[in-house]
């Protein structure tokens, strides 16, 4: 009796929860339906009042449009290559500034990590000029390497791995140097293995931000062969016409890989955050 | 710019100075480390040391877009960019909307993601995966693509959010045509945008809470909100510390909702501070934009150390 | 290696010159002579050339043209988003890496040419009387042209003319005939007779009324003039819609077209692009709906706006010659119609028009019309920040938050803290 009354009050619980949590999945990812749906819909139906959220009538028009307009498939690699070297590149130096930070303790320590949180909290705005003439001095306009060279080592990057490997017992590495480890083999035999979560979590949050990144790879590439997909994106919309169904297939097209990266990565996502984050 | 920071990232809880604790300072590792941080400070010399000091300077002169062609020629003018910026009505428009952003959307992100957090904390075990992924899925897309989605849900008379007021027979507002609802409305947009971080932070420090807590709590009759106060937010307090410190120095470079969304209309009623700076450089005004820049950066900083002051673990 | 140094340096040392006091030379760069260009033989070498939005896309393979009749020549088009079109030219001369030909939006024309990064307009090659003298006025700074008006654009009315006929009235003459035209457009059906604009780019509708009343935003001194009868009386002009019922000042600029499509809204200003849009999305039969009228006139005359586009070569352009031929090419009248079939830009010069694909629309030939008497802001450096000072005072007028005699004194205000930035 006293043991079916309860079982009945998980059994309510559990419903209001999911209902609860049913609700709120369907304000956070309706607009992302929204836009999904919308990308099948002619332009007429997107802007039509009464608003429709299930296309009347699916279409592909939008799709062929914007593979028609824009040379996906180069953009696309341009856009690969760029994310892939930013996110490799701050992979690799981010954890070396941090490895020096916390298990090189050194007296110019102070000044690096300075230098860090310095670049962080500089509005970018400021920047955009003085970098470019840096880039075209150096013959880098119009090259991969003028687009990824200032978000190599991001100070972000520098900080999450800072903060996670604070956590790495010394007494690991103090071990290995007794056992007479060079500090690279420690450095990628030892510490790095153990980043895991944390590496994943900073190479999606890198990606994101390099895949997402739109006005500094405009300025740099100066042909639409080294363009990549939201500069592309971006150089179809004309002044005083908004094929907005296109736009919507446009955002489909650059938000999928994203997401997609972070169903693969999410568990390590959350370790990541949860580790390095707060603890 | 290059790659653009996330609003918000991890914080760090220790303070600037890297703690040694046990280790003590390995003997000639010095080179060593310096080798180590070098690819780091090439990049920050080639790419931000002479950018910064060239924003600094510039914000001493009357610097304009005109004169990229020849950066020499310009006029030092003193403190003038600086006397002008604080009578800029525009300017103290965008600091008021700025600190009204900062202060509303902060606990807001906070209460969303924390709500998120304990139902998904609560025992449930099917799709819980699911519907973090769902609740995560604001902070992975870029601002740019989906803030078209939202301009259009938001049409005062074809968006669909409006629609659906009307169903339960309410007449939706004008939302960002409105100067009252405008700001309201990016409030609520970075919210939803950004809580999914919070969440996860939460879920991680609710994991890290006994149940024997609860249990305990429960057996001496405190109810639902009782137990929530007294167990659940003091031991999710550094949690909460985070959140909110980190957010609000984030949310102080508000700049990407208004720039992209309305553009800081209407009447300035979402020009935030970092979009009147923008706006200053596409008006060509290099001089007073740097120095409005260096104030902003200067605010940022001061938020930071006290940040790293506060956060810091009492000992 | 060297040449980053030098580049550093040289920004470094800017702000160290300028703490010491050493400024901007006084005299303020006295205009410069244009250079004649070699027209013996026909364009080599390679080109680079930006555009934006749709002419970005179109103009790589119009380009072939050009690369036909001139054998030895490679044209490199680049499309550049509006968006980052204006960042992306002041970087690259700031870095000195400009293509050798670029399209700029014409109200940017002051700024680059005061920044001496664009070549002036050798006059063996092009003929400024060839253009309407409206969209000269978009490329000449201080006397000197640099570049041309490549295509140009002016606001006419445009009105729902089953509602017109449905009421019996036809398209206004004059400011007093509009709103009459406006309220008859009302009573047979369009809940707002018209959509005015009050946000964004309204001062590209706030202007003509000035103009129209022989009025203008520059005095013989050069220095702005907004705190003037002829503005107030603009913005009351605009305000009557408003207060009158006639045109709204809640609602959303992204619901427009549709609005006209269904027929809420009766009458609007715009320009030449929206043609092909009320055709193409208006649905079946909408052709025969719509109609355009010139402006109607004010006490003075029926001035409209126009803007546009030009064309410009950069001074660092190593291929110089061959630049302006390209340019000078997509001046010849007969690409021009070409163009305009191509993309619908309307040709800035005048004996374009005359050709069958221009001339055959009726609809078309009100704006080459109305080209006649148009008008542009002074191509100052500063435009930009003005116009978006203008729009401000504007939208503050229309909500009923600031009187037209006081926004024209604040928009002086802020004129006058911003000069002219010659």
């Amino acid at each position: 009796m006293v043991t079916g009354r309860m079982r009945g009050r998980v059994r309510v619980r559990t419903a209001v929860l999911y209902t609860a949590l049913t609700v709120g999945l369907v304000a956070v990812a309706g607009p992302f339906l929204w836009t999904v749906l919308g990308s099948f819909k002619p332009d007429a139906e997107i802007r039509r009042d009464p608003p429709t959220f299930l296309p009347a009538e699916w279409i592909g028009g939008n799709y062929a449009a914007l593979f028609e307009r824009m040379d996906v498939v180069t953009v696309t690699i341009n856009s690969v290559v760029v994310a892939s070297v930013v996110v490799a590149s701050n992979l690799l130096f981010c954890s070396l500034v941090a490895y020096a930070l916390t298990k090189l303790d050194f007296a110019g320590g102070r000044l690096v990590f300075g230098l860090v949180l310095l670049q962080m909290m500089v509005p970018g705005i400021v920047l955009l000029i003085p970098q470019f003439v840096t880039i075209a001095s150096l013959n880098l306009a119009d090259t991969y390497a003028g687009i990824v060279l200032p978000g190599l080592v991001t100070p972000l990057g520098v900080f999450m791995m800072r903060q996670f490997m604070a956590d790495i017992p010394d007494e690991l590495v103090q071990a290995a140097r007794v056992d007479g480890s060079g500090e690279f083999r420690i450095f990628f035999q030892i510490v790095m293995p153990l980043c895991k979560p944390v590496l994943a979590t900073l190479g999606l949050i890198t990606f994101m931000g390099s895949w997402n990144a739109f006005l500094w790879p405009a300025v740099v590439a100066q042909h639409k062969e080294m363009y990549t997909l939201p500069v592309a994106l971006a150089s179809l919309s004309g002044r005083d016409s908004v094929h907005y169904g296109m736009l919507l297939a446009g955002v489909v097209v650059v938000i999928t890989p994203v997401l997609l990266l972070f169903v693969a990565l999410q568990r390590y996502f959350v370790q990541g955050v949860a580790t390095a984050g707060l603890k | 710019m290059a790659v653009q920071t996330p609003a918000r990232a991890p914080a760090d809880r220790r303070g600037a100075r890297p703690r040694g604790r046990a280790a003590p300072r390995p003997p000639g590792k010095a080179g060593k480390a310096w080798l180590f941080s070098t690819p780091f400070l090439l990049v920050f010399g080639l790419m931000y040391a002479m950018p910064l000091i060239a924003g600094l300077v510039m914000g001493f002169t009357d610097m304009r877009s005109t004169d990229v062609r020849n950066p020499l020629a310009v006029n030092f003018v003193g403190l003038e960019n600086y006397e002008r910026l604080f009578q800029d009505e525009a300017m103290r428009r965008a600091a008021t909307n700025t600190l009204f952003f900062v202060v509303t959307t902060t606990p807001l992100t906070i209460a969303a993601g924390l709500a998120a957090a304990m139902l998904l904390d609560s025992g449930i075990t099917r799709l819980r995966t699911f519907f973090r992924l769902g609740y995560y899925l604001p902070y992975v897309t870029s601002i740019i693509g989906i803030a078209v989605a939202w301009r259009l849900l938001l049409d005062p008379q074809a968006g669909l959010v409006n629609d659906l007021l009307r169903t339960v027979g309410i007449d939706g507002p004008a939302w960002l045509l409105d100067e009252r609802t405008a700001l309201p409305s990016l409030v609520l947009m970075t919210a939803w945008r950004n809580f999914g971080f919070d969440m996860v932070v939460f879920l991680a420090a609710l994991q890290s809470v006994p149940r024997e807590l609860y249990e305990a709590a429960q057996v001496d009759g405190a109810g639902t909100w009782a137990r929530f106060r007294r167990i659940t937010v003091p031991m999710l307090r550094p949690a909460l510390l985070f959140c909110g410190v980190y957010s609000a120095a984030g949310f102080l470079q508000f700049l990407e909702e208004p720039l992209v969304m309305t553009r800081g209309g209407p009447l300035n009623s979402t020009l935030s501070a970092s979009l009147a700076i923008y706006n200053q450089f596409g008006f060509g005004n290099y001089g007073y934009g740097a120095a409005a820049a260096t104030v902003l950066f200067t605010v940022i900083a001061a938020f930071s150390f006290a940040q790293f002051r506060w956060l810091r673990p009492r000992t | 290696m060297k040449r980053y140094t030098t580049g550093s340096l040289a920004l470094l040392t800017a702000g160290l010159v300028a703490l010491a006091g050493c400024g901007r030379a006084s005299d303020g760069g006295a205009a410069e002579a244009p250079k004649d260009v070699d027209t013996s033989a026909a364009a080599t070498g390679t080109l680079s050339v930006w555009a934006m939005g749709t002419e970005g896309e179109a103009l790589a393979s119009f380009a072939k043209q050009f690369e036909t009749a001139n054998p030895g020549i490679k044209v490199t088009v680049t499309p550049v988003g509006w968006d980052v079109a204006h960042d992306k030219i002041t970087a690259s001369i700031a870095g000195r890496s400009t293509p050798d030909v670029s399209m700029i939006g014409s109200t940017w024309m002051g700024e680059l040419a005061k920044s001496g990064a664009v070549d002036p307009t050798p006059g063996n090659v092009i003929d400024k009387a060839a253009f309407f003298p409206s969209a000269w006025g978009t490329v000449e700074v201080d006397g000197t042209a640099y570049g041309v008006p490549w295509y140009v654009e002016t606001r006419v009315l445009y009105y729902r003319k089953d509602l017109a006929d449905k009421a019996g009235v036809a398209p206004p003459a004059t400011w007093d005939e509009t709103k009459t035209f406006v309220k008859a457009l009302q009573k047979a059906g369009a809940e707002q007779g018209m959509q005015l604009n009050y946000t964004v780019g309204s001062w590209q509708e706030i202007l003509p009324l000035v103009w129209q009343q022989g009025g203008s935003i520059t005095g013989a001194d050069g220095k702005w003039t907004f705190d003037t009868p002829e503005l107030v009386k603009a913005l009351e002009v605009q305000r009557s819609y408003f207060e009158e019922g006639l045109a709204s000042n809640k609602v959303d600029p992204a619901s427009f077209p549709a609005s006209f499509f269904k027929g809420d809204v009766g009458a609007y200003y715009s320009g030449p692009w929206m043609i092909a849009g009320m055709e193409k999305d208006g649905g079946p039969g909408f052709a025969e709906k719509f109609g355009v009228a010139p402006y109607p006139k004010g006490s003075a005359s029926g001035t409209s706006f126009i803007g546009g586009s030009d064309l410009v070569v950069f001074k660092d352009s190593a291929n110089r010659d061959a630049a302006w031929k390209f340019v000078r090419w997509l001046s010849e009248p007969a690409t021009q119609a070409k163009w305009y079939s191509a993309v619908k830009a309307l040709p800035s010069v005048q004996a374009a028009w005359e050709l069958p694909e221009v001339s055959a629309d009726e609809r078309v030939a009100v704006f080459g019309e109305q080209l006649k008497d148009a008008k542009t802001p002074p191509p100052f450096p500063t435009w930009d920040q003005i116009s978006k000072a203008i729009d401000q005072e504007v939208e503050k007028v229309a909500l009923g938050k600031t009187s037209p005699k006081d926004a024209a004194k604040a928009i002086q205000a802020q004129a006058d803290a911003v000069g002219t930035g010659l």
